[in-house]
């Protein structure tokens, strides 16, 4: 085992990342950038950022400066869209592709998986450049409970010109998390209007579950928000029971939903490739079967 | 004003076939302009109409990019010429990115680079964000509306929990999300128009892989019960209600 390094722009999800690392190697190095020391981290190499009106992703290149001239690597970042940009500067710094590992063996050399093609297929990978930097998404790795040594140094570098940041505007609406939900009511393009969307809000409020859908119906018509879809670029849920209604159940949907314990779709095209995937099919009209459904629950 | 739009593209998902072995067979697919680049190249179009620019569309790829319906294809949704760099489809993000922004070096001057969010292929999301550091320019992801400002773009880009405003001097490279427009469908006139615009073709030198494959295979498939049951709405939604029921 060897030496791992994380990227933080945020203290919450760097202690995160910091546990989840452990898995990777014996000791967790951090570059914080304006994140403060990371406790769960061994040693924390402390940005102090430039003001509000700076990115933390304007610091790629001297981040990448600095890992190069540490020897590091394996370089693990989390997959929030700030953490992606800033894995995505670094490795073009350090000249590799960053990859969004799924599965990681540890071990010379590395070996990775990776989804391609929507989610219908899984490549297997060995890391041949010298340097590694991985993007991970939650619970890919184990979260370790040992505590870091947490020791800092603080660097003093200069970001790079030319974005500023204006405003930060916290998301309207109510935040929603979908992969804590037990039970989810997905629907899909098989309902005509935004209205009719109340059949299936009757059927999720009788099963306490909470309400998602395909891509189409959150871009596109635009009828529920984007935290809402599930697949492969949406949320990836597991509850106990999924419900897909009038969905046919495209690959890239699919992976968001593989891991439910129990699927249940209701389609009237009896050839969705959703009834494939499914524990239990109805193959009907939704505007009939889910009136019916709510009344006998 | 000069606007770049990227697009790459790769095998249709719909048409490739999971064997018995979850090995895949591309034998059927049809190679097309990824869905998300479609976002991209929309995004290029629409400003390029508010502010009297041109968009080249370009993208690095093998011999599918030989293929006259899909330049037809790209050409119709709203570029005015492309450019093809003969390069490997299976190029991972640096080495498509390096490709990018040897061609784009190569453009006489240019505004904005705007990419979509990912591959349909890999879909690792990183082109944009590579390409950016590679030229040593203003870069930003997730980016969700575009308005030009002068010298500038002010944009807003969407995160997890929350949304920013955010500036860029230009020359700057973005990568939009898919919900930042709804990409137009070509009509007879634009199918026709786009056989008649320049298309460039340029070759690549690119840097080595960061890994190699070791294996490409389809997930095993979780065992479901695939009860499928039809007929009266009342009497298969009973069906439904007893089963969920015994959950």
């Amino acid at each position: 085992m060897s030496d791992v390094w994380i990227l933080a722009h945020d203290p919450a999800a760097g202690n995160a990342l910091a546990r989840s690392a452990r898995a990777l190697g014996d000791r967790v190095f951090a570059v914080s950038i304006g994140a403060g020391v990371l406790p769960a981290a061994d040693l924390t190499l402390v940005i102090e950022t430039d003001g509000a009106a700076v990115l933390a992703e304007a610091y790629a290149k001297p981040v990448a400066d600095v890992l190069r001239s540490r020897g590091a690597k394996l370089v693990v970042v989390d997959a929030g869209a700030q953490s992606r940009l800033l894995a995505g500067q670094v490795a073009a710094y350090l000249g590799v592709s960053p990859v969004n590992a799924v599965g990681i063996t540890p071990g010379e050399p590395l070996i990775l998986t990776r989804m391609v093609f929507g989610g219908l297929a899984m490549a297997t990978e060995q890391i041949t450049s010298e340097v590694a930097v991985l993007v991970v998404g939650p619970g890919t790795l184990p979260a370790s409970q040992e505590p870091g040594a947490g020791a800092a140094e603080i660097i003093t570098v200069e970001p790079s010109p030319g974005v500023t940041l204006l405003e930060t505007r916290a998301k309207g609406g109510q935040t929603v998390d979908l992969t804590a939900a037990k039970r989810v009511v997905g629907v899909g393009r098989g309902f005509a209007s935004a209205e009719d969307l109340e059949l299936a809000r009757a059927l999720a409020a009788k099963l306490g579950a909470e309400m998602a859908c395909s891509r189409p119906i959150a871009e596109g018509v635009n009828w529920m928000p984007t935290e809402r879809y599930l697949g492969v670029s949406g949320a990836t849920i597991k509850p106990e029971l999924y419900i897909a209604i009038g969905i046919s159940g495209q690959v890239q949907h699919l992976v968001g939903v593989n891991n439910a314990k129990v699927i249940v779709a209701v389609n009237k095209d009896k050839s969705a490739p959703i009834f494939e995937h499914a524990d239990f099919g109805v193959v009907g009209d939704l505007y009939q079967v889910l009136p019916e459904l709510t009344k006998s629950l | 004003m000069r606007i770049i739009a990227c697009f790459k593209a790769s095998p249709d998902v719909a048409d490739i076939i999971v064997g018995p072995g979850r090995e895949l067979d591309f034998s059927r697919a049809q190679w097309k302009v990824g869905s998300y680049d479609l976002n991209a190249i929309e995004a290029a179009r629409q400003l390029a109409d508010q502010v009297g620019a041109e968009v080249i569309g370009l993208s690095v790829g093998g011999e599918e990019l030989a293929n006259t319906k899909l330049r037809k294809d790209v050409l119709s949704r709203g570029l005015d010429r492309l450019v093809l760099v003969q390069g490997s489809p299976d190029a991972d993000s640096y080495q498509t990115a390096t490709a990018l922004a040897v061609a784009i070096g190569e453009l006489d001057g240019y505004d904005l680079v705007i990419l979509g969010t990912g591959s349909s292929d890999r879909y690792a999301q990183q082109v944009g964000n590579q390409l950016g550091a590679l030229l040593g320019l203003p870069t930003l992801n997730a980016v969700n509306s575009i308005a030009v400002d002068g010298e500038k773009i002010r944009v807003e880009r969407a995160l997890e929990g929350a949304e920013q405003v955010i500036e860029l001097a230009l020359p700057a490279v973005v990568s939009v999300t898919s919900g930042i427009n709804v990409p137009r469908i070509a009509g007879m006139r634009d199918i026709i128009a786009a056989g008649k615009k320049p298309v460039a073709e340029q070759s690549a030198t690119m840097p080595p892989a960061s890994a190699h494959i070791v294996s490409l295979l389809a997930p095993e498939q979780v065992a479901r019960g695939r009860v499928v049951v039809e007929g009266d709405p009342a009497d298969t939604a009973a069906q439904l209600a007893t089963f969920l029921k015994s959950l």
